[in-house]
């Protein structure tokens, strides 16, 4: 979902500057959402419940160039999000027998709780959990699957018979025929692309489009790499070397 | 998450560590966002708000200009991701519409805008985070915004809640506070003393309301110092930054460092 503050485009009356925010959600929503990019951790309990994962885009300022900031962003949030670990819960009538209340998994009475387990997809010891609680109140979870593969866009604006990336406001306005390219990066699989789509007017031949794809997918890739450098030095800098400090002052 | 919060224990702290009449930590960043004339990004503890400031400039619609003076024109945008849990709140949602109203009606009395007839100022009231204050947050961010804009005010507008615990004050409410307790935003001109905002919208009982209120202006002075050190220094960056600007009349030689000296306002 893709909010945009008044600031970002001061030019634009409210009812335009509503259009414009539905145009930008529809663009990132369609393409992150697909089902081939879903995470296998959002499940809690299989076909009973799960995770909602919201994204919130909020545009501050924009200066050109807009799509591609507004993935990259999508991209860098979705690599910090993550999912608090669960455990099945099944509720039970107290049993008749007081020496059967204390079961062989620690069952405090009431609740049959299930093994304390790393995922909380895996809840096949329990087959009829019904619900699920939160065995660690301030763990923060573990990380979102698949965040190395959610895909980079790459906007090439057409100006034949070339092309350039990272128009500014200026360049937008005079070039207003542009391709977006969204592609991603599964480590084990070769590059697929998630999205394409030409925005304004003009008509370039197939055979070019088929180049600028093959360019489009080029960029990408150094696009994805280095924001993915990026990611992990800011992974290093918070969790590892604040264990370090923490560690040098116990 | 166990017992219920208390307000205020009995060695003296309340819910978040801090002392009856402490405020929270506040930060002013006064940087350029954008194509905004001036902005200003202020934090109070957890609650941030991010103003933008257009103008004066050209009215978007004629039918909203004013032949003597420039209209305020005050738009609130509260991001869903603002609280603790999300919830996105339309355009048009009574709440945000009256808050805007309250700071167009802060700001009417204290924005010269009789200088600048049929013209149009644009505030843009960004929410990014919200922890108690968000009145306080805005018109302080309100202030500063306008401050960087370059437009001329009469006085600094500051900002700050109050509220009564049994029978102690408390100031600068968190939003565990400002759900339990009486709380009242007073918004004050430094100089002169003068209030342009008062606003409750809870009972309290009259008896309390004579000390909060006093209370809430001795405070919003303190803000008032924070946010004059806040432009100085980003004044004092600019300049240094144009290299040390025009001379003045005869320069001495002790004028050398005029430059990082700013005028008493």
């Amino acid at each position: 979902m893709v909010a945009s503050s008044p600031s970002a485009y001061p030019h634009l009356s409210s009812s335009a500057l509503d259009d414009l925010q539905a145009d930008l959600t529809i663009l990132l929503h369609q393409t992150l959402s697909h089902r081939s990019l879903h995470p296998k951790n959002l499940g809690i309990l299989p076909t009973k419940k799960s995770w909602l994962l919201n994204l919130d885009v909020l545009v501050l300022s924009d200066a050109g160039n807009i799509l591609d900031a507004l993935f990259m962003a999508s991209r860098a949030a979705l690599w910090d999000t993550r999912v608090p670990r669960t455990r099945g819960v099944e509720y039970k009538a107290r049993p008749r027998k007081a020496a059967e209340d204390t079961t062989a998994q620690g069952g405090r009475g009431d609740m049959d709780v299930d093994e304390d387990t790393q995922s909380g997809f895996d809840t096949r010891t329990i087959h009829k959990a019904t619900d699920f609680e939160l065995p660690d109140y301030w763990d923060e979870g573990e990380p979102l699957d698949g965040r190395a593969q959610w895909p980079v866009s790459v906007t090439l604006n057409l100006e034949h018979p070339i092309h350039f990336l990272d128009a500014t406001a200026q360049e937008e306005a005079a070039t207003p025929l542009r391709l977006l390219l969204a592609f991603s990066f599964p480590s084990s699989a070769s590059p697929v692309m998630q999205a394409m789509r030409m925005l304004g007017p003009g008509e370039p031949a197939p055979s070019h489009l088929k180049e600028l794809v093959k360019a489009g997918e080029q960029y990408a890739r150094e696009i994805s790499t280095a924001l993915i450098s990026k990611l992990k030095e800011e992974d290093i800098r918070r969790y590892q070397k604040a264990r370090e400090i923490f560690e040098l002052h116990r | 998450m166990g017992s219920r919060v208390e307000i205020l224990n009995q060695g003296g702290f309340r819910s978040d560590g801090r002392r009856q009449f402490e405020l929270r930590d506040m930060t002013i960043d006064l940087s350029q966002q954008g194509q905004a004339d001036g902005a200003a990004v202020v934090t109070h503890g957890l609650t941030q708000v991010m103003v933008s400031v257009f103008g004066p400039r050209e009215a978007k619609m004629r039918s909203q200009t004013i032949h003597d003076r420039a209209n305020i024109n005050v738009e609130v945008n509260i991001a869903a991701f603002s609280t603790g849990e999300r919830r996105k709140r339309t355009r048009g949602d009574k709440r945000i519409l009256e808050l805007a109203a309250t700071i167009k009606s802060t700001f009417e009395p204290v924005v010269q805008t009789n200088l600048y007839p049929r013209s149009q100022i644009d505030v843009y009231v960004q929410v990014l985070q919200q922890d108690g204050g968000l009145l306080q947050a805005c018109v302080n961010a309100t202030t500063l915004a306008l401050v960087n804009a370059g437009i001329p005010l009469l006085d600094f507008v500051c900002a700050v809640t109050g509220g009564v615990h049994s029978t102690s004050p408390l100031l600068d409410l968190t939003l565990l506070e400002e759900n339990d307790l009486p709380n009242v935003t007073v918004a004050m001109m430094p100089k002169t003393g003068k209030v342009t905002l008062v606003t409750m919208e809870t009972r309290l009982h009259v008896d309390r309301f004579e000390e909060i209120f006093r209370l809430a202006g001795d405070a919003s002075k303190v803000i008032h110092g924070e946010m004059k050190t806040a432009v100085r220094s980003r004044t004092s960056a600019l300049v240094a930054a144009m290299g040390s600007g025009p001379r003045v009349g005869g320069g001495d030689s002790a004028d050398k460092h005029g430059d990082d000296r700013m005028n008493e306002y």
